[in-house]
């Protein structure tokens, strides 16, 4: 069996691909203006954050890209489609070439594109209520090699894509659009337009076991385009769309060439990676860790941070506690404290959270380093650091470093250190 | 008459409005070259602008039906440009459907030639060089994309200016063929074409294709010719053109004729690719949005855009019907692609031949035909018609068509071409022209 | 062009044509495709496609937003429901 997906993005810009109208909004065509609704005379002009957004996942993703990229129309007749052509890419796509690593395969991506959203459409009776709200939004589209192999690893690489895309910044939870090509035997079937993952793996089960059974019948699989049901959980066969004959895609003349620059982008971060990295050198599981971490960048901070100071399994147990008690934006050293208090064998508790975020718990000492020892460290800091105590009146957090530093550097409890260096400092001025 | 010394004049002039409208709406009843006339404007030296340019508030409908009761709700950038130095916007000036066509025949409002009213005024832009012949104190706004600007200001005596690709925004051009579309100027004299260009050339954030690059004034001394495109050129026309080269030669000007075997393809590449462009712009007119309304949402949305899509007119139709043909997968190698490569070898060429030369041609191979003439014309026949306007079109290379005869009383203009983004160059020609040369008009507005 | 592949072409359009006028277009459109095709004695071996005929520099715009300053102007004249545009039915 083969699965293949073509994943749609929306990316998290804050204007349209090709407007300056909000791609957030309440009314139905609240957020609209010439350009997106095609009025003649209009002309797109391309936003330069989502071109950077797709460069990102394109190197993520492990795609090549040529030295330019630019626009193609993409021409069909449906309401949803105000210019009755869509700005899409063919040539010369953001990247080719890709690849996504799964735990045990590798998922080669064939290409990344990024085109203009159509408009929503609402079908009625007799007419259709079309909101262009949406239209020119700016979408990623992620086509993949025909390389997944049974539900577990579409499951496995949803997640995955989703964790990178996360981690790059564009969230596609709610957003997920896609268009699955499944073949049971040699025809290949296309489901389209299936929103949400939980609705991907469903519509691809369901697919699956119909070409399986009619496999086993002996009967014919039909190479054609489906579309899934949400209410029924079935797909059925759908219109027939154009094909690239009929689209007839011309460069876009109202664009040009846009330069990608060969330069250094950052090194993505793949949780999943990390993840089995600090299962190995800890020797927990890698799949409690990256439920933790998969899609929350905090979770991973704060894990990244505590690892290899505090028993691995304390940390997991204390950031599954914020998690739970949807409390995990708080500070290292606060998640120290939370780790101290596990330590001493207390369980965590949403009043204990609540306690220690808000500064009033009253914490067992952690070594009984003396104050004055506490004291001496806090004078080095602020000698070697002249500048931070330039800025601390502008800026408080910027005296988080020395705290950090010293309670490190003494095993002693952040809050403490905070506390005499309050002292030290009003000590200092009065001097 | 005409002359670049009384521009200056002219501005501070006041304009009484109240008789140019009463005159102008006479005048229109006859020859038929304004869509549109803005009652309301009182001040500031009148510009016209053609009917593929928005007006905001105003019906812009590029010739056509489908386009009926579309009022822009913005400006196109050139317009507003001119209307913030105040210019006076007088009304919008018929042409041809989306520009389709070299005779302004291919629409329901068909201008007539003020020279004489049963020969064409030329197209696309045939309004718009009928606006600037008949008034004195005038400018046309007006749109090229093979010939639109050259043809019918040969055909009706005045000044027609198209810019090189890209130096004047097109936000708020209704599309023909993007990659070919320029928006240029006709009046009466190279010095109000030269004002106006100062004012609606220049980057616009509206406008990916817009380009923010200095415009230069180098001077050629040698004019090429080029044998191949003489051609198709009537024997009058020819006569006269000969008399032209022998004034420049007399001027300082060396000639010089050269061969180019190629230089019949631009008409059909410029056609393809053309049609290509159009045909995807003109997919966006499907009856449910902007402009003309089709009713019975009952119908399916193929019937119904189908149904919508019935008010092209025939030219525009079989323009969709090729540019859809030429652009389809299996065969778009052949056409779409290779005429994009044609182009890149005419524009080698051509731009080769201008390194130390103006090109110069008759603007167009026959004097103003009669209306019902160019009727019959087949497609075929009149799109050899643009076999000399195409050319720099086709490159977005510069041009400015200049009268410099008549023949039987109808004006001859004579086309010169130079390199990319020395446009000035055109009109300081033309201005030094004008010095020794006045041209006649009919009408005076 | 053969009758089958112009009445494609015409619903790939979604164009209707009357028969006279659907006469007139096709008795043309075979000349006017071979002198098309005549462009092919061009030697572009070595030359890249003009997709504009001079060079477009990049321009790219701020992802800031501007709400269009004439919204009402819109969807003037436009049939809407509750906000919706209303179109054909699919």
């Amino acid at each position: 069996m083969k699965i293949g997906l073509e994943v749609h993005v929306a990316l998290p810009t804050k204007s349209k691909l090709f407007c300056a109208c909000s791609t957030t909004s309440e009314e139905p065509n609240s957020s609209i203006c010439p350009i997106c609704l095609g009025f003649p005379g209009s002309k797109p002009m391309l936003n330069k954050a989502a071109l950077e957004y797709s460069l990102d996942v394109a190197s993520a993703l492990k795609c090549v890209s040529k030295n330019r990229t630019s626009f193609v129309r993409k021409v069909y007749f449906y309401p949803d489609l105000p210019k009755s052509y869509q700005i899409t890419q063919l040539h010369d796509a953001i990247g080719v070439d890709g690849h996504l690593d799964l735990e045990k395969k590798r998922v080669r991506i064939r290409r990344i594109q990024l085109e203009e959203d159509p408009a929503k459409i609402i079908r009625e009776d007799n007419y259709t209520l079309v909101d262009f709200n949406r239209s020119g939004l700016p979408l990623l589209e992620i086509v993949t090699e025909p390389d997944i192999a049974s539900e577990d690893e579409l499951r496995e690489f949803l997640n995955e894509l989703r964790s990178i895309l996360y981690y790059l910044g564009v969230d596609i939870e709610k957003e997920l659009k896609v268009d699955l090509n499944i073949s049971v035997s040699d025809a290949r079937v296309e489901v389209k337009n299936v929103t949400g993952i939980r609705n991907l793996v469903d519509a691809a089960r369901y697919e699956i076991k119909r070409q399986e059974e009619l496999v086993s019948k002996k009967q014919k699989i039909v190479a054609e385009t489906r579309s899934y049901n949400e209410k029924s959980l079935k797909t059925d066969a759908s219109r027939e769309k154009e094909s690239d004959e009929e689209y007839g895609f011309i460069y876009e003349p109202d664009l040009t060439f846009y330069k990608i620059e060969e330069k250094e982008r950052e090194e993505p971060i793949i949780a999943s990676r990390i993840a089995e990295a600090i299962s190995k050198k800890y020797g927990c599981s890698k799949k409690t860790l990256l439920e933790l971490v998969q899609f929350d960048s905090k979770a991973l901070e704060l894990l990244q941070h505590s690892q290899g100071k505090w028993p691995i399994q304390s940390i997991i147990n204390v950031i599954e506690v914020l998690k739970r008690y949807e409390s995990i934006k708080l500070s290292n050293e606060k998640f120290t404290e939370l780790l101290e208090i596990s330590k001493s064998g207390h369980q965590i508790t949403d009043q204990i959270i609540k306690n220690v975020t808000s500064g009033s718990h009253v914490k067992v000492t952690v070594s009984d380093v003396s104050s004055e020892e506490i004291d001496e460290e806090i004078g080095k800091m602020i000698a070697a650091n002249p500048k931070i105590m330039l800025e601390h009146e502008k800026n408080p957090k910027a005296l988080n470093f020395i705290v950090g530093a010293v309670a490190k550097k003494l095993n002693a409890s952040p809050r403490l250190v905070s506390e005499r260096l309050g002292l030290v400092l009003k000590k200092g001025f009065k001097n | 008459m005409g002359g670049a010394k009384d521009s200056k004049k002219q501005k501070i002039e006041k304009v009484n409005y109240p008789k140019l409208l009463r005159e102008l709406s006479k005048l229109n009843d006859e020859l038929r070259f304004f869509t549109v006339i803005n009652e309301n404007v009182s001040e500031g030296v009148p510009f016209s602008v053609k009917d593929n340019l928005c007006v905001k508030g105003f019906e812009s409908r590029a010739g056509s039906k489908i386009l009926k009761g579309y009022l822009p709700p913005f400006s196109a950038t050139s317009v507003e440009r001119m209307m913030n130095k105040g210019f006076g916007f007088l009304g919008k000036t018929a042409m041809d459907e989306f520009g389709f066509g070299s005779f302004g025949v291919n629409t329901d409002v068909v201008a007539k030639n003020p020279f004489d009213d049963k020969c064409v005024a030329g197209g696309s832009s045939s309004g718009a060089a009928v606006a600037a012949s008949v008034m004195k104190n005038h400018v046309a706004i007006a749109e090229s994309t093979g010939g639109s600007i050259s043809n019918p200001a040969s055909f009706c005596g005045v000044v027609g200016f198209t810019p090189t690709y890209g130096l004047v925004s097109r936000y708020g051009l209704i599309d023909y063929a993007n990659s070919l579309d320029k928006i240029g100027i006709m009046a009466r004299s190279s010095s109000m074409v030269r004002e106006t260009f100062e004012i609606i050339k220049g980057r616009d954030g509206y406008d990916s294709t817009c380009v923010d690059k200095k415009v230069s004034a180098l001077k050629k001394k040698k004019i090429v010719v080029i044998d191949q495109l003489m051609n198709g050129v009537s024997e009058e026309i020819k006569s006269t053109f000969q008399v032209l080269l022998a004034r420049l030669e007399n001027q300082g000007y060396a000639i010089n004729h050269v061969s180019f075997d190629f230089i019949d393809k631009a008409i059909p590449a410029y056609y393809i690719i053309s049609m290509s462009e159009a045909s995807t712009n003109l997919a966006k007119y499907d009856g449910y949005k902007y402009g003309m309304q089709y009713g019975d949402f009952t119908k399916k949305y193929n019937e119904f855009f189908t149904n919508a899509r019935e008010s092209f007119g025939t030219e525009a139709k079989r323009r969709i019907v090729l540019g859809t043909f030429v652009r389809g997968a299996s065969v778009k190698d052949k056409y779409y692609t290779k005429a994009l490569k044609v182009r890149t070898a005419l524009t080698n060429k051509l731009a080769g031949l201008m390194k130390d030369s103006f090109i110069l041609s008759p603007t167009m191979p026959i004097t103003a035909p009669k209306i019902e003439e160019a009727r019959k014309l087949s497609p075929l026949q009149t799109y050899a018609m643009d076999a000399l306007t195409i050319p720099p079109n086709l490159s977005g290379f510069p041009h400015v068509s200049f009268p410099y005869a008549y023949i039987k009383g109808m004006p001859v203009g004579a086309q010169l071409v130079t390199s990319h983004f020395n446009d000035y160059a055109l009109l300081d020609f033309v201005s030094e022209w004008e010095k020794s040369f006045e041209y006649q008009f009919k009408h005076n507005l | 062009m053969q009758d089958s592949e112009f009445d494609r072409l015409l619903a790939v359009c979604r164009l209707k044509l009357g028969d006279s006028e659907k006469a007139q277009i096709k008795k043309d459109i075979d000349s006017i495709l071979s002198y098309f095709g005549t462009i092919e004695s061009v030697d572009t071996s070595k030359l890249e496609p003009s997709y504009h005929p001079i060079e477009v520099e990049e321009r790219l715009r701020e992802d800031k937003v501007e709400p269009f300053e004439n919204p009402d102007a819109l969807l003037k004249g436009t049939k809407t429901y509750r906000f919706y545009v209303v179109g054909p039915e699919i």
